[in-house]
């Protein structure tokens, strides 16, 4: 730091060495310095520049850094603003930051700085140059801070106040000075109605309103200002507030400034969008640009055809009206170029009067041109053309070819209308001029024709003469630089584009800038344009010539019109001619560059234009044009931008060269430089011809002695003015940029789109080929399809007789075959037959051969037999033959023994026939007896049938007897219960008895127990004998017979029991009638069914009923007399004793009841024996009468048993009888 | 049977498709029908057969003596037996043996105790011993089937003199037969009878003294006893083995004997029918359908 700290000071001379290596390591090294400790070396830095104004130093401060720099510059300029003496630098170098457009500049409006330059513009300041630059600055600002305009809104319009009022109310102010303020006001009144619309009318209407006010209005602000501008839209849809909304955000810098643009009418102002519109007009083909003309500008329909937009504006508006065509026209291009340098050559216009002078003579004299020029110009052009049209197209190729080629091409080719003809020429004029000088100077003759209907008109006339002779230096000196330059500025023929710049300057300086014009036109070989540019100032003798000899022509104009006149149409000529001359003279130099040049840039517009045919030559020498078709478009596009932005850096690197000095060895800053000493040497030594240059700045009212300071100051000025213009052009430069790039896209695009639409249609095509083809196709399958079919149909017919003939075949076989088989049938049949009847004969001989074989063995036996036969037959003849002989001799003595017999056999036969008899009798007793015994058995089978059903009611009823009995023995249980239980209480109430101890009552009780002693004996009794009881119930009738005398006295009882056997008798006569119930099973003898009942039984077990009737009879007979008596109530006489009976039955078994059995007894007995033995026969029937015999005896009750059993009987009867 | 002219010739064919007992009710009735009844016929239809319920009571009283064969004495002998009942009922009445309060089952068991001189006296009334407790779960199974009392009595009476006079001797050979034929139908069951201990121990009081009273529920219980009453009392075998079949699969799953003869004596009551019927078949594939006797 200590070390460098001294060195610094010492640096900064340094800066301004002529080394470059040297000046690029100081310039290193304070950069570093910079951005190590800041504010000191800026300090110094700024310091530097104001003391030296240092190019150098400028532009390290431009490029200062955002951290820290950029306050402390601003604030170094803040305060070197306060000074009154370095005011002017400071703004200078405040222009020089702003135009560099710092990222920081947005924020300056934070800074003191803008208040300090407003308060300076506004109050303070009364230097009008410090005014001008300040207010340039100012108006480069504005855009760049539209944000800020809220806060200071007021102090702009207030600076356009106090300045638009400034001349009034200083008019000993220079005049130079004056037009410059004015230009710059009328930049500031243009930028504030742009970008604040509604708030500056406001504060026009408000502040003009004021009476004191009112002159300044009519003479600064309505006349020159409010007639050239449109009404802005925001004035219609805004609104005051609405403007100062940060809606400016959204655009760049250069947008705000076209913006501002639009608004203006004036075309210089407005031509910045114009230039725009027609730019690309020129690079790129009409019809797209055409549309936007129209729209920018419907005025531009008359005009159309050359489509210059601004003029439409100007034509009608300003003063001149039809002569524009050529100015405004020019003027568009020349904003295309270089914005800042048509102001500055409108500035510096104004300064040299000769100039200025002469533009105001320009309109006219295009008004006249148009009126007059159609005779002498139809000439003229057609010959220009005819002349040159092989150059012309080249040269729009270049750089504009579009628009040039169109309207020069016309003409050249269809001979139009005199007007029409005479038009093109002009306009083909400006568009070969594009970039060329003389359109340069047609702007600065508009641009200063705006400012002279401001300023000054009176010196028109003076100014002509002295631009007249001015020119008429310039061209000798350029004439004879030219010369002597010619090898040398070839190399700089590429900044032909700067060449108006250089030329303005020239213009003013002087030779120098001769120089440089006459360089430019010796660019001609790369540049045909700024060759023809340059070309066209080395002409301007010619066209001074000329333009006297059109002021002749057109001699229906004025004096100093006619005068302009003639220059205006020497303009054309000018341009026509001076290529053709250079190419001419350039052509062999360098043919080649420059076709391949040609080449390069314009190959589309080339093809367009027919009367480029010739020239196409030339380019398909250098190219093939299969490629300059697309490739040489795109090229020419990308070489143009290239053009544009190297013309931009050159024109920056001329500013610089210009500013700063020479920074690159280029040769634009080498001019820059020469500028520089130009000037410097102008200050220092070349005082002398100052005066003689400036003798007409006499005119201008301005003291002598203030000549150098006023030139100086004006030189300031002009260069402030000059880098305001290049401001401008530079923010078109960048909106060209954009444009183009949006244009270039836009082609790129429809490029695109065409070879798509290209590719499109041959798709198409090749579709259509296809479907063609296809079709084709389609048509030689169906051909092969129908011949495949014909084919099939005729293979398939074919087949069909092909099998038709098999199946014929088959069936022509199968026939065969079957006739074959059956008739092989047939003989197998036949043979089979053949073969049966063969075995059937076999068969039948063998069967015959048997039976012939059995017949034999046959015939053989009974030969055999036969023999044998014989034989015997022959021994039985023997035999006969001996017992015949025998018999003879036997057969005498048998017929008495014969006799015998037959008596014997009769008695005989008489016995057996008695025998017979007998026999036959007994027979028939048998039968009868047989028979009878039938009937018997058929009976008694009746009655055992009858018997059995009974049995069977019986047994129902021994059910029924069965369920009775068991009820019985139920309820003798019950009984014995119910007797058990009163015992068991009879000997409770006893014992409770005893229990009770005797009282009172004792006899009572006495009586009681007497009547129930014997009870209770009894009951002892009873108790016990109670099993013993039970026991004996089954049987004994005593138990029956005790407990039924249990109620008699108890001694009775114990009588009883033992008297009862004594007393059967007694008791038998009880009991005979129960007994019968419990002797059997028998029903009971009462009833008459139960007595046969009885017998039939007794039938039935014979030996069972024997016995028991012997019983019966032995056990009962009393007890049948007793049943005798009882039942039969018979009177019985005798009271039979059982021993009489028992006797009478021993005795004589018939007792009347016991009889009754025997004959039953007997006759089953006999009835058998009767079938088997005849001799028992007998004993029955001998019995019979013994048993009358007995019966007859027995008395009455025979005859009753014989009742009783008369069925018995009368059967027995029966059988005896 | 088969050769009953008036039978339905189809009754064959009914049987095997599987409708049994769709001509029983007719040839029960042509049966009835007769004038002594054939109790032979009767007993074997009713050993075939399952009898219609509303000839059941009539065809047991028949069978069981309670009404003899002759049908015209019928009328004579019921009230030859309604007396006695009633005659016994006062008597017991009156020796207040019973009360109107009394259980019916013990009015039967009273009234039986007396016709068989069993009945003790009042005051030495004992609680009722395992006879006892076989008449009372037989009447109040017979209770359940019999509506009128006196035929109730009567049935019970007649059913416990008949089983024991005819089956008395047979009775305690019926578990050895169970085993026997369980044995044959599902010796795994056996083997985990025996091997549990259970086999010993099985409920036979109840299945063969009681003849299922009190374990079969009354609906199945009279189809049993169709065939007890008609003679048979292996069925109590085969019923006793259906049971132990049926629940074959819960009484594997208990190894205790005492949970087996628990579930016995409780067996669930749902599917008895079935199992009725499954012993009812059983029956005839060891001991064959009886022949009519004829």
């Amino acid at each position: 730091m200590a070390r460098e700290q001294p060195s610094m000071g010492d640096l900064l001379p340094l800066l301004e060495t002529s080394d470059l290596h040297q000046l690029e390591e100081i310039r290193g090294l304070i950069n570093e310095q910079l951005s190590t400790r800041g504010s000191v070396l800026l300090n110094g830095l700024v310091d530097y520049f104001l003391e030296t104004n240092s190019s150098e130093a400028m532009h390290i401060l431009c490029s200062v850094r955002e951290p820290h720099d950029k306050q402390h510059l601003l604030d170094k300029m803040n305060e070197c603003m306060t000074k009154q003496a370095c005011r002017l630098p400071t703004l200078t170098m405040l222009g020089h930051v702003i135009r560099k457009q710092p990222s920081w500049i947005h924020k300056i409006a934070r800074y003191p700085l803008l208040l300090s330059l407003l308060k300076c513009l506004k109050q303070t300041d009364t230097d009008v140059v410090v005014l001008i630059t300040g207010v340039l600055v100012l108006i480069t600002l504005l855009p760049m801070i539209p944000q800020a305009g809220k806060q200071h809104l007021w102090e702009y319009f207030d600076i356009f106040g106090r300045l638009a009022s400034w001349n009034l109310k200083n008019p000993h102010v220079s005049e130079v000075y004056l037009i410059h303020l004015h230009a710059s006001v009328y930049s500031l009144f243009h930028r504030l109605y742009g970008m604040y619309p509604c708030n500056f009318v406001s504060y026009l209407r408000s502040h003009y309103s004021m009476k004191e006010n009112m002159e300044t209005f009519e003479e600064v602000v309505k006349q020159p200002m409010l007639e050239h501008v449109r009404i802005h839209p925001e004035l219609v849809t805004g609104t005051k507030d609405h403007e100062l909304d940060p809606t400016w955000k959204k655009y760049e810098i250069h947008d705000i400034v076209i913006e501002c643009a639009k608004v203006s009418l004036d075309p210089k102002e407005a031509s910045c969008e114009e230039g725009y519109a027609t730019m690309p007009d020129n690079f790129y083909p009409q019809i797209h640009l055409r549309p936007q003309d129209c729209t920018s500008s419907p005025y531009t329909d008359l005009y159309s055809s050359y489509s210059s937009s601004s003029t439409p504006f100007s034509t009608p508006r300003q003063p001149l009206p039809p002569p524009l065509s050529l100015p405004p026209f020019s003027g568009t291009q020349s904003t295309n170029r270089s914005p800042q340098t048509t102001k500055r050559q409108s500035s510096t216009c104004d300064p040299n009067s000769s100039y200025g002078g002469k533009d105001p003579l320009w309109s006219p004299s295009s008004l006249c041109g148009m009126a007059t020029p159609p005779s002498s110009r139809g000439m003229s052009p057609n010959f220009e053309l005819s002349h040159s049209a092989s150059h012309l197209p080249s040269r729009f190729h270049c750089t504009s070819g579009g628009k040039g080629t169109s309207a020069s091409s016309t003409p050249a080719t269809s001979s139009p209308p005199p007007t029409l003809a005479d038009d093109f020429p002009i306009i083909s004029l400006p568009g070969n001029t594009v970039q060329s000088s003389p359109p340069r100077k047609a702007d600065a003759a508009n641009v200063s024709m705006t400012l002279t209907e401001l300023s000054v008109f009176m010196k028109i006339q003076e100014l002509e003469l002295h631009l007249r002779t001015e020119k008429e230096k310039e061209e000798a000196i350029t004439e004879e630089l030219l010369k002597i330059t010619e090898d040398k500025q070839d190399r700089s023929g590429l900044r032909g584009f700067d060449s108006p710049f250089y030329r303005t300057t020239e213009t003013l300086t002087g030779c120098q800038t001769q120089d440089k014009i006459v360089t430019n036109s010796q660019l001609g070989g790369s540049v045909p344009d700024t060759r023809h540019a340059a070309s066209t100032p080395d002409k301007a003798e010619n066209t001074t010539s000329v333009s006297d000899v059109g002021s002749e022509q057109g001699g229906g104009a004025g004096d100093s019109r006619s005068l302009a006149i003639g220059l205006d149409q020497s303009w054309p000529f000018l341009s026509g001619f001076t290529p053709i001359d250079h190419h001419l003279h350039r052509s062999p130099s360098a043919p080649e560059e420059e076709v391949s040049k040609f080449g390069m840039f314009s190959p589309s517009p080339c093809a367009k234009t027919p009367a480029s045919v010739p020239y196409e030559v030339l380019f398909d020498l250098a190219l093939p044009r299969a490629a300059s078709l697309y490739i040489g478009q795109k090229t020419s596009e990308a070489v143009h931008k290239a053009a544009l932005e190297r013309l931009s850096r050159r024109e920056e690197g001329l500013e610089d060269g210009e500013e700063d000095g020479l920074l690159t060895a280029s040769p634009l800053e080498v001019l820059d430089r020469l500028v520089q000493q130009g000037s410097d040497a102008h200050d220092k030594v070349l005082k002398l011809p100052l005066p003689s240059k400036s003798a007409d700045w006499t005119h201008f009212g301005s003291a002598p002695s203030d000549e150098l300071h006023m030139l100086r100051s004006q030189l300031l000025l002009l260069h402030n003015q000059l880098l305001y213009e290049r401001y401008k052009r530079e923010q078109h430069a960048v909106r060209n940029r954009r444009l183009l790039r949006r244009i270039i896209n836009a082609t790129a695009l429809e490029e695109q789109n065409n070879a798509m639409k290209d590719q499109l249609n041959l798709q198409s095509v090749d579709i259509s080929s296809l479907r063609e083809s296809l079709q084709v196709e389609q048509q030689r399958y169906r051909q092969l399809w129908d011949d495949r079919e014909t084919v099939v149909t005729r293979l398939h017919s074919q087949i069909r007789q092909l099998q038709q003939g098999r199946d014929e075949y088959y069936t022509k076989n199968q026939d065969l075959q079957q006739s074959k088989l059956q008739e092989c049938q047939k003989r197998l049949g036949e043979l089979e037959a053949e073969l049966q009847g063969a075995n059937n004969r076999v068969c039948h001989t063998g069967h015959l051969l048997k039976q012939m074989s059995i017949k034999l063995s046959n015939s053989e036996s009974t030969q055999q037999r036969m023999s044998f036969l014989n034989k015997q037959l022959l021994l039985l003849g023997e035999a006969h033959k001996l017992s015949m002989q025998e018999l003879q001799y036997v057969g005498a003595d048998n017929t008495k023994e014969a006799r015998m017999l037959q008596v014997s056999y009769r008695e005989e036969m008489e016995s057996l026939r008695q025998n017979l008899l007998v026999q036959g009798q007994k027979l028939e007793a048998a039968h009868q007896r047989a028979s009878e015994l039938e009937t018997l058995l058929s009976k008694k089978e009746h009655l055992i049938a009858e018997q059995k059903k009974f049995l069977e009611d019986v047994k129902c009823q021994a059910a029924e007897l069965q369920a009775s009995d068991g009820r019985y023995q139920a309820q003798q249980r019950i009984t014995q219960l119910l007797q058990i239980e009163i015992l068991q209480l009879y000997s409770k109430v006893e014992m409770e008895a005893i229990l009770v101890p005797d009282g009172p009552s004792q006899t009572c009780t006495n009586e009681e127990r007497d009547s129930r002693a014997p009870h209770d004996s009894h009951c002892g009794n009873g108790s016990t004998l109670l099993p013993g009881q039970l026991k004996a119930s089954k049987t004994s009738k005593t138990t029956a017979n005790s407990v039924n005398g249990s109620k008699e006295s108890g001694p009775s009882l114990m009588v009883d029991l033992p008297l009862s056997c004594p007393r059967t008798n007694r008791l038998a006569t009880l009991t005979p009638s129960d007994a019968p119930l419990t002797v059997g099973s028998y029903p009971s003898a009462k009833s008459f069914l139960g007595m046969r009942a009885r017998e039939l039984f007794r039938n039935k077990s014979e030996s069972q009923c024997c016995d028991e009737d012997e019983e019966d009879e032995h056990l009962q007979p009393p007890q049948h007399a007793g049943l005798a008596h009882s039942l039969k109530t018979e009177p019985c006489g005798e009271p039979p004793c059982p021993g009489s009976v028992a006797h009478l039955g021993l005795a004589s078994p018939p007792t009347p009841t016991i009889l009754t059995p025997t004959p039953s007894l007997a006759a089953p007995l006999h009835a058998p024996a009767k079938k088997s033995l005849e001799p028992r026969q007998q004993a029955p029937s001998q019995e019979s009468p013994r048993r009358r015999i007995g019966r007859v005896p027995l008395g009455t009750a025979r005859p009753r048993q014989q009742q009783l059993k008369i069925m018995d009987y009368n059967e027995t009867h029966h059988e005896h009888s | 049977m088969a050769d009953d002219p008036q039978r339905n010739f189809r009754s064959a064919y009914y049987e095997k498709v599987g409708f049994r007992g769709v001509e029983e009710k007719k040839s029960l009735e042509i049966l009835l029908k007769d004038n002594p009844l054939d109790l032979e016929k009767l007993s074997t239809f009713s050993q075939r057969f399952p009898l219609p319920s509303m000839y059941r009571v009539h065809v047991w009283k028949v069978l069981l003596g309670i009404l003899p064969p002759h049908s015209d004495s019928h009328s004579l002998v019921g009230s030859y037996r309604k007396e006695q009942y009633q005659d016994i009922m006062e008597a017991l009445e009156v020796m207040r043996f019973i009360k109107s309060s009394t259980p019916s089952t013990h009015v039967y068991l009273r009234m039986f105790q007396l016709e068989s001189h069993m009945l003790p006296r009042c005051s030495e009334i004992s609680p009722p011993d395992q006879e006892n407790e076989d008449f009372l779960s037989i009447s109040q199974a017979m209770e359940e089937i019999v509506e009128d009392s006196v035929d109730c009595y009567w049935l019970i009476k007649s059913f416990i003199s008949q089983f024991h006079t005819k089956f008395g001797d047979s009775v305690p050979h019926l578990p050895k037969s169970l085993e026997h034929f369980l044995s044959q139908e599902e010796p795994g069951l056996l083997s985990h009878l025996k091997n549990s201990g259970a086999l010993a121990q099985l409920p036979y009081h109840l299945w063969f003294r009681r003849c299922f009273a009190g374990v079969l529920p009354e609906s199945s219980l009279q189809r049993v006893w169709d065939k007890v009453i008609s003679g048979s009392c292996k069925i109590l075998v085969f019923v006793a083995l259906e049971i132990l079949l049926s629940y074959k699969i819960m009484l594997l799953g208990i190894s205790r004997p005492e949970g087996i003869v628990k579930f016995l004596c409780n067996i669930p009551q749902e599917n008895t029918d079935a199992i009725v019927t499954k012993a009812i078949d059983l029956w005839h594939k060891y001991c064959g359908t009886p022949i009519h006797a004829m």
